[in-house]
């Protein structure tokens, strides 16, 4: 039974198995692989022809390095940003659909209304931004720049479209990200093979255009609206594994696609002037490059700005915490489209409504929620306020860890936000009492507004918030006025500008004990205003829940605490509040003056050392205040006295000697300061004196960096505002007394030495002693060392020669009786030094292994490598608000950027629709000069361009509209103007407009405005050259008339209008129209202009002299940005500029006046009448008879008696001559006959004759035959005879 | 619109040469008030003219202002152009003056420069050619400026107060510069130097070899001081002596010292082995400070590091100069850029004093100038 049902085997005939049992069975054979066949048949492959194998050797060489790219660093940061996914293509093909079905995939979230960039988290390690693009030219153009990948959705009812093309074309010249075609409304075919085909042709079209096998992807049908989950589900895994590669544009310029913009302007500024300049913040990823403060941008549709303020934020979409699993949590699938509504607010006009949707919002971080509601203060009216209590009244019923956290952070993420972002009343407020803090003065006031803020604060806790926000700007912007002014004068008095937290350094300085008179003044007045402040802060705990503060503190994370901290630099006054409240877990540099006491006594080491870097500071900028000098301990050494002479320096410092001076006088002081008691003996005891030094690095280095850059980190920007020159109205005014000296001082780069060291001593002398190879190196230099080590690594062995035996050193012993306690340590640092060893070993075996292979592109790659990873590693344990500082911000930072003097437009037209980006530019990319080219009509665009047609062009950032002029390059490097750009081949073109980088793609448009059916790109290229001046010309010809001939040399007129004119061309090639080549030589006196020239032949009277001159053309400097964002919202696809001449004559009906000279006549052709030809005398002579001329000379009229008259015949006499004429003939035809019959007669006999004599010359012949045969025959015979005779004879 | 960047201002005319040149190189305009505004003889002074005329050669499309007094300077760079050049520099500073900015700027240019610069070779103010040929030519080939016509080449020799030097210096065009890292100054190998006399006796160089010898040979065997003894028309205006002393470590940094002799009727003369004496315990006091770029580089070497790719640079210094410090700023405001400072205690004792290490991030700084083709 089972044997029946079981099935037959099968031989396998595929698969491993099989080509397995395939190969042993021709190996049986003798037929095996290919390295047998070279055994067996050596004669096959021999080689033929060196030559040939060269060559075939050079070509897979050559197709070997084709494959390489040139290695560069990969700058991608180690949390990059989201990806920028562009859905694109014409409308009504499924971009919004194809983007909500994508987005209900990864987030499970239905999104009803797409605007602007949504952020999806889509993976562990990967986020999306999905914007969709329009058919807006503009739009399309700057999504192509930024775009990571393109979604290219294509309606294959329909085929392709040319939005699609120019889609491609716009991307082809921006740097092509990555494209990924999606072919739509494939439901429509009814018939099978029609939708294969329609889908075979579209994908090879697809092709030639993006690259070959560039992914299609086919989505087939809808239900119920929206696209099969299964293919959108593919969609998203491609997404979310694709790989990009770096773009050149994108990875050197930073930029951001703003997700969120808000209006800063102070209302009552938009209430007095609704159409003055805004300031606006702009929120979104940053990309590409390091971004910096202060830096320029260029807003696409808007125009060049300078970045007033940049700060990052927390992410609002962050990336999920590393995890085990494969697929994201629930809770992990984040979503962020603030502009859509999604994540937190909604946009509106004129109101902001939060959304506070189900589930979701416990996912999202608290502080982001709070953060972004609050941070849209500035939009505010009443409902703003009502939905603001809607919240918290929501925010509540949460967990309740939850609530003790949120309920702390709340109120002063609240107040942070309030200071940066939120009102511009509040902010203002802050900023004044930040600078009043500094000066130490005005504390009163300061109370004043703070309490004012506090107020504030707390009633927009309250319900009537929007009340009080009614009332106070007015007074407000009175009490700023007033503050300037004083702020003004208190900085005169000063005459300093100061850290901004310069008072808790007083503060220090008291608790020390050290300072003069007037600190303890001050820090008095400050004690007060601590006391104040206290005050205040208490009636906020009161406000606060039951919590004490204690307890709130001490649940603030560090990362918090880092939050504060900055805070505390913005904002003084919030400073001291929060400072008190920081300085217990002992995080802060900012002491309040309590606690530093404390710590004092405590005598925490760490907090020492920071207090004296402040003290220093400090002191440092008293010293430049009073002239005089309250020494920073211990600037005494040799070490130090460079960073005091720093100090010096940056504060308005002295001249060198001064320096000098006042060193001794620091030395003089510390010497009664009970501290530093070491300096006394600073000659005496070198050693110590490094130990000191040592000691005091540390304490040294953040002084070094303060001492250089100013104050500290965060207040970077106040040293840049003293360089420049703040709008011109208020000035941050500088110690200038002391400064002046140093300002005029003599420019030089040398550092001379102060105080020599005496060399002659041998203390001093073996200080440097191991700079040199001679002295000492280091352990893992050393030469002997490295023997020594080898010598233990290889142990004991024997030299066979001597038959001496070395052995290893016998450590384990020794160490053994050395120290028993700290043997596992020693265990440990022998096992770590025995893996060195290993690896030294292994990494020179690679080395001399791997030799061979290693080319120099492994090598330039190894080294890009090692750079990248250098990169990363530099910064990376320093956090977020220093590196900042120092690299600038880094792409994968979510920022908030502060933009000054936008125009109003922008805010009132503004639609979210249409992608707000921020570009940044580089050095001098903001600066306009002449730009070259070279450029190419697109093969599809239907005219040729014309010079001097302003057109629109795409490069870098920025749209703008510019006169270029078309040239060509002669083979002489001159470059040429062309009237129009040639049909199909490249030409060049200078414009005026803003300085790009070479090698930057561009394209150009004739018109941005509405859609036409034909190809919009009129033109593409890239940027050769950028320059200042231009060597653009055209020819022009100057013509001129010969007045008066000489042999070779003519009088010319009418080229010149004055002698100087001649003058400066002398010596230039002048040509006739019949070609006559000369040379121009002197000025004549008169004419006017007239000039003596030489030419290779004597001109004629009707010759037209001519010179070819080159004369440059002068560019147009017209540079007009495209602002099509500040078109109102509709409209902003409508956007004209400059129009070209043709088009306002067509609009205009103006027709053109042309040149009677240009209109087609008929032409009339005149007789030519040449002259004779005359030849010279001398010539003549010359000639050979044949040659000459042979005109005979007339003959001279004949003479009256040679002169005959004619005769006239008379009728009968005719008749005679008639006759005699007739016979004539007739009698000389009987000639001709008779002649002729002569003729043939004689030609008959002489034929006959010929014959005659040929039959007797043969009979002749025939006898002579005869004859001589006969006389042979005798003659043999006698021969014969006389042989016989004579033989006869012989014998 | 293309707004103009808005510009700088500064007061007073020290560190000019440090403005302009930046701002050259950002392409940021900058106004510089108050030139010795309060002082007898306002204005700017001959050398600074002259070197204002440089930057104009050498650039295109600049626009340099200047008021009457000569105490206000506007100056809105252009594209630097290069070219062969001649200029002929103002006597009272030498050519190390005009040559420390030409180094930070020729490698920036559309065509290479080539430019031959007239004036005081050596004088006892600036660096001289002597020592910027020793120490920064070798840094600049560290950014990756190297090649053939990459020289400096003193043809004639000329001493304060009349000068009459001339001096060769070529440099080719870079689009991109290579970030360093140069942590590890390595040891000293060897002291090389130029102890040159120019209308003086011969013997007084060799006097000046013998006792600068006698010091360094404590430290290290390998010392060769050339003598350079200039006649004739090479030999310029003024007579003077004097000696350029360079240590070259083994991981190829050099560290420079010099010393002229006092100026033809100015101060007392100067004995030979005095100058040479004192020179040699410059250099060991350069020694001392130590770093990778000896202290006249190194607002050269900030300048190159910042100007270089997006990539980590680093670089180990002696203590900062006062020049450096006021430099650092001025890059700060110009491009931006802030470096990371850390002080380094050296490794043992006997290594000299403490060192600093720099550390920046290239602000992806590209030539703009250089045509492609």
């Amino acid at each position: 039974m089972e044997e029946k049902d079981r099935k037959k085997h099968r031989k396998k005939h595929s698969g491993p198995k099989a080509d397995k049992k395939r190969k042993r069975h021709l190996n049986d054979l003798g037929l095996g692989d290919d390295e047998d066949a070279r055994k067996r048949n050596p004669k096959a492959f021999a080689v033929q022809s060196a030559v040939r194998m060269a060559r075939t050797f050079h070509r897979t060489q050559d197709l070997k390095t084709k494959k390489h790219h040139i290695p560069v660093v990969d700058r991608t940061p180690l949390e990059p940003p989201p990806v920028v996914v562009v859905v694109v293509g014409p409308p009504k093909v499924g971009k919004s659909t194809l983007i909500k079905c994508l987005i209900r995939n990864f987030t499970r979230q239905k999104l009803i209304e797409i605007r602007g960039p949504v952020t999806i988290v889509s993976g562990k390690r990967r986020r999306l931004t999905i914007i969709e693009c329009g058919c807006d030219i503009n739009t399309m153009i700057d999504l192509a720049k930024i775009a990571d990948l393109v979604l290219m959705l294509i309606d294959a009812s329909f085929g392709f479209e040319m939005e699609t093309f120019e889609f491609l074309n716009i991307c082809q010249v921006h740097g092509f990200p990555k494209i990924m075609g999606v072919l739509t409304h494939l439901d429509s075919f009814k018939n099978n093979k029609q939708l294969k085909k329609t889908k075979k042709r579209l994908k090879h079209r697809f092709w030639t255009e993006v690259y070959p096998g560039a992914k299609l992807f086919y989505l087939s049908g809808m239900v119920h609206g929206e696209y099969q989950k299964q293919e959108i589900h593919n969609l998203g895994r491609f997404i979310s594994v694709m790989k990009f590669r770096p773009l050149t544009w994108q990875t050197s310029h930073p930029y951001v696609l703003a997700d969120r913009m808000e209006d800063l302007t102070n209302p009552e500024d938009v209430r007095v002037n609704p159409k003055c300049d805004r300031k606006v913040s702009i929120y979104g990823y940053l990309r590409g490059a390091y971004l910096k403060n202060q830096s320029q941008i260029h807003m696409p549709g808007v125009g060049d700005f300078t970045v007033s303020d940049v700060s990052f934020l927390p992410d609002p979409c962050a990336l999920p915490e590393q995890q085990k699993k494969r697929s994201l949590n629930e809770k992990d699938k984040l979503i962020y489209a603030p502009l859509s509504g999604v994540g937190g607010v909604v946009y509106d006009k004129d109101a902001v409504y939060i959304d506070l949707g189900g589930s979701h919002e416990e996912v999202r971080p608290n502080r982001e929620l709070v953060q972004s509601l609050i941070s849209t203060h500035s939009t505010i009216d009443v409902k703003m306020a009502s939905s603001k209590v809607s919240l918290f009244m929501d925010s509540k019923p949460l967990g309740s860890e939850d609530v003790e956290n949120q309920e702390f952070v709340m109120p002063k993420e609240e107040k942070q936000i309030d200071l940066k972002t939120g009102r511009v009343r509040r902010k203002a407020v802050f900023e004044e009492e930040n600078d009043n803090g500094a000066s130490g003065e005005e504390e009163g006031q300061d109370e004043e507004m703070s309490e004012d803020e506090m107020d504030g604060s707390e009633d927009g806790d309250g319900d009537d918030e929007g009340e009080s926000d009614k009332e106070v700007p007015g007074q407000d912007l009175g009490l700023r006025s007033a503050k300037r002014v004083k702020r003004e004068e208190t900085t005169e008095e000063a005459g300093m500008e100061l850290p901004a937290f310069a008072d808790s350094d007083d503060d220090l300085e008291m608790s020390s004990g050290e300072e003069g008179e007037t600190d303890l003044d001050e820090s008095k007045e400050e004690v007060e205003d601590h006391g104040d402040e206290e005050e205040s802060d208490e009636k906020e705990s009161s406000d606060s829940d039951s919590e004490s503060s204690s307890r709130q503190i001490s649940k603030l994370t560090p990362c918090e605490l880092g939050r504060e901290d900055k805070e505390q630099r913005e904002n003084h006054n919030l400073d001291h509040r929060l400072g008190k409240k920081v300085v217990p877990t002992t995080d802060s540099g900012n002491c309040t003056a309590e606690e530093a006491s404390d710590s004092e006594a405590e005598g925490s080491s760490l907090e020492e050392e920071e207090e004296e870097g402040l003290n220093d500071d400090s002191e440092a900028e008293e010293s430049d205040r009073k002239g005089i000098q309250s020494a920073p301990e211990k600037n005494v050494d040799g070490v130090e006295w460079a960073e005091s002479k720093v100090v010096e320096d940056e504060d308005g410092g002295d001249d060198i000697e001064n320096l000098l001076k006042e060193e001794e006088e620091y030395g003089e002081e510390n010497d009664l300061s009970a501290d530093t008691a070491g300096a006394l003996k600073w000659k005496e005891d070198l050693t110590q004196k490094a130990a000191e030094a040592f000691l005091r690095q540390h304490q040294s280095a953040p002084n070094l960096r303060k001492l250089v850059y100013g104050t500290v980190a965060e207040d970077a920007d106040e040293e840049d505002d003293a360089h420049e020159e703040l709008g011109g109205l208020f000035h941050v005014s500088r110690p200038d007394k002391e400064s002046k000296q140093k300002a005029n001082a003599l420019d030089c780069s040398k550092f001379p030495v102060e105080t020599p060291q005496d060399w002659d001593l041998d203390e001093v002398m073996n200080s440097i002693r191991d700079c040199f190879v001679t002295g000492k190196w280091e352990a893992d230099k050393d030469a002997a060392k490295l023997l020594k080590e080898d010598e233990e690594l290889y142990g004991d062995f024997e030299d066979l020669e001597t038959g001496a035996v070395h052995k290893g050193k016998p450590a384990a012993e020794g160490d053994e009786e050395e120290d028993k306690e700290g043997k596992e340590p020693k265990a440990e640092e022998e096992k770590n030094k025995r893996m060195d060893k290993k690896r030294k070993l292994k990494a020179m075996f690679d080395a001399e292994y791997d030799e061979g292979d290693a080319t120099y592109f492994d090598d330039l790659k190894e080294e890009m490598q090692k750079q990248a990873q250098l990169n990363r590693a530099e910064f990376e344990d320093q956090d977020d608000e220093s590196r900042v500082q120092y690299e600038g911000f880094r792409p994968g930072m979510y920022v908030r950027i502060e933009i000054e003097n936008i125009p109003c437009e922008f805010v009132l037209n503004f639609d979210p629709h249409y992608p707000i980006i921020l570009g940044g530019l580089g050095n001098s990319e903001g600066n306009v000069g002449y730009v070259q080219l070279r450029l190419k009509k697109h093969r599809w665009y239907k005219k040729i361009l014309k010079t001097r047609d302003p057109i629109i062009f795409s490069l870098g950032w920025r749209r703008f509209q510019t006169i270029p002029m078309y040239y060509i390059e002669d083979h002489n490097g001159r470059h040429r103007l062309l009237k129009y750009s040639p049909q199909h081949m490249h030409c060049g073109a200078t414009f005026w407009g803003p300085i790009t980088p070479q090698g930057t793609g561009f394209l150009a448009i004739q018109s941005v405005s509405g859609t036409t059916p034909d190809f919009r790109i009129a033109a593409t290229g890239v940027v050769l050259d950028l320059d200042k001046s231009i060597t653009v010309v055209k020819k022009l010809k100057l013509t001129g008339f010969p007045f008066k001939i000489y042999k070779n040399t003519s009088f010319i007129k009418g080229m010149f209008n004055s002698p100087l004119e001649v003058a400066k061309f002398e010596g230039a090639a002048i040509r006739t129209v019949s070609g006559i080549r000369g040379q121009i030589k002197k000025a004549l006196r008169k004419p006017e202009g007239a000039f003596r020239a030489t030419f290779e032949d004597k001109l004629l009277m009707s010759d037209i002299v001519f010179m070819r001159t080159w004369y440059p053309v002068s560019i147009p400097a017209f540079y007009n940005p495209v602002t099509s964002l500040l078109k109102p919202a509709g409209e902003k696809d409508t956007w004209t500029g400059m129009k070209t001449t043709g088009q306002l004559r067509h609009e205009l009906g103006i027709r053109l006046k042309q040149n009677k000279d240009s209109l087609y006549k008929p032409i009339v052709r005149e007789k030519k009448h040449f002259n004779k030809l005359h030849i010279p005398k001398a010539l003549q002579k010359a000639l050979p008879f044949k040659n000459k001329p042979k005109n005979h000379e007339k003959k001279a009229k004949p003479t009256k008696d040679q002169w005959r008259p004619a005769v006239i015949r008379e009728p009968h006499e005719k008749k005679i001559s008639a006759l005699l004429t007739a016979l004539g003939t007739v009698h000389s035809y009987k000639i001709k006959k008779a002649k002729l019959n002569h003729r043939q007669h004689l030609k008959d006999y002489l034929k006959r004759k010929h014959k005659e004599e040929e039959e007797k010359f043969k009979r002749q012949k025939e006898a002579k035959k005869k004859l001589f045969r006969i006389m042979g025959q005798k003659e043999k015979k006698r021969q014969k005879s006389s042989l016989k005779g004579s033989r006869e004879r012989e014998k | 619109m293309a707004s103009q960047p808005h510009s700088l201002s500064y007061v007073g005319c020290n560190f000019l040469r440090q403005r302009l040149v930046l701002s050259t190189l950002s392409g940021r305009p900058v106004k510089i008030r108050k030139i010795r505004a309060k002082e007898e003889n306002p204005g700017l002074r001959d050398f600074e003219a002259s070197f204002i005329r440089l930057i104009d050669k050498v650039t295109n499309g600049s626009r340099i202002e200047i008021n009457q007094t000569g105490t206000t300077l506007y100056y809105q760079p252009g594209l630097l152009y290069g070219g062969v050049l001649e200029h002929d520099c103002s006597p009272h500073r030498s050519i190390g003056y005009y040559l420390e900015s030409l180094l930070c700027l020729a490698p920036f240019m559309k065509h290479p420069l080539k430019i031959v610069l007239r004036g005081v070779t050596n004088d006892q103010v600036d660096p001289s050619v002597d020592v910027l040929k020793a120490t920064a030519l070798p840094l600049l080939k560290k950014f990756g400026i190297d090649g053939e016509g990459f020289e400096l080449k003193i043809t004639r020799r000329g001493m304060p107060p009349k000068g009459g030097g001339e001096v060769t210096f070529a440099c080719p065009v870079r689009k991109v510069l290579q970030p360093i890292q140069s942590t590890d100054p390595g040891k000293i190998k060897r002291i090389r130097g130029t102890a040159y006399s120019v209308r003086v006796s011969p013997q007084i160089a060799n006097r000046i070899v013998d006792s600068a010898r006698s010091i360094l040979n404590k430290f290290i065997p390998d010392i060769y001081i050339y003598t350079d003894h200039m006649k004739g028309t090479s030999s310029g205006k003024s007579p003077g002596f004097g000696l350029s002393l360079v240590a070259e470590t083994t991981n190829g940094t050099f560290l420079g010292a010099e010393l002229a002799s006092n100026p033809q009727g100015q101060g007392t003369a100067v004995l030979p082995e005095e100058l040479g004496l004192n020179c040699a315990k410059l250099l060991l006091e350069e020694i001392y400070r130590g770093g990778c770029v000896d202290s006249t580089n190194q607002s050269l070497v900030l300048l190159l590091m910042t100007l270089g790719q997006q990539d980590v640079s680093k670089v180990l210094l002696g203590p900062l100069s006062p020049y450096t410090i006021e430099f650092l700023r001025h890059l700060r405001s110009f491009f931006q850029i802030m470096f990371k400072i850390e002080t380094k205690p050296s490794h043992e004792e006997l290594q000299g004093g403490e060192k600093v290490l720099m550390t920046c991030v290239g602000i992806g700084f590209s030539n703009l100038s250089k045509t492609i083709k």
